[in-house]
């Protein structure tokens, strides 16, 4: 227990850091980003906007998973994570990386019937199988939450 | 349930109040009104050893199986 608390205190750090530098990326590095590239390349600037919004909402996403771990990192630490309600906080992740992973395969298919080069299909192509594993990976947890909830509530009626 | 936790009667007998038992035995009075009403779902064998140990009597004395 006492390693869990250290390891739940450290890693709210590590996530409170992680938001932020999410948020820099977001208000700052990807839109910048996009307009020094459509100035250099004026024959796709038209791309600058949808680009800067695709990326700014997978930001968004995982700044949806950042709080949500953090949301349930409480309730560890509380002794309060196998309950119904950190399900929630669970379903939301999910949703989440669903949102992602549903924009991610429509980027990848358009950009892989209309790319030149391999390179960037076969990066988005890793990012697609690693999304997926992720999001597959918290449907089990999710499952498994809800067969240790039940569990516990079962043993807090037994006297 | 047709699984009857008879304390009440064991209490009775030895003039115990619920309180007491309950203290002596390691248990809640909450826990103990959740027994004797008949809403628990389950008892580890520990709490049925105290309870035994308490009352001087055997898990037969305690339980008693009614058809409903």
């Amino acid at each position: 227990m006492f390693t869990t608390r250290r390891a739940v205190a450290l890693l709210k750090v590590f996530l409170a850091v992680l938001f932020a530098v999410l948020v820099l990326f977001q208000v700052m590095s990807l839109p910048g980003q996009f307009r020094s590239m459509a100035e250099q390349s004026p024959e796709d600037a038209w791309l600058r906007w949808p680009l800067t919004a695709i990326t700014v909402f997978w930001v968004l996403c995982i700044q949806v998973v950042v709080v949500c771990v953090w949301k349930l990192l409480t309730r560890v630490r509380d002794d309060r994570i196998f309950t119904e309600e950190s399900l929630v906080w669970v379903d939301v992740i999910v949703w989440a990386i669903g949102a992602g992973w549903i924009v991610l395969v429509g980027v990848l298919g358009l950009v892989g019937f209309n790319a030149d080069d391999p390179g960037l299909p076969l990066l988005l192509f890793l990012l697609t199988v690693g999304v997926t594993v992720v999001g597959l990976l918290m449907l089990v947890m999710r499952a498994l939450l809800r067969q240790a909830t039940a569990l516990r509530t079962d043993m807090e009626a037994v006297i | 349930m047709p699984i009857v936790v008879r304390i009440d009667l064991e209490l009775a007998k030895r003039k115990m109040s619920v309180g007491e038992f309950a203290e002596r035995v390691g248990l809640t009075p909450a826990n103990v009104a959740v027994l004797k009403n008949g809403r628990a779902k389950a008892v580890r064998f520990s709490t049925l050893e105290a309870m035994c140990r308490v009352l001087d009597c055997q898990p037969g004395d305690l339980l008693e199986w009614v058809d409903d």
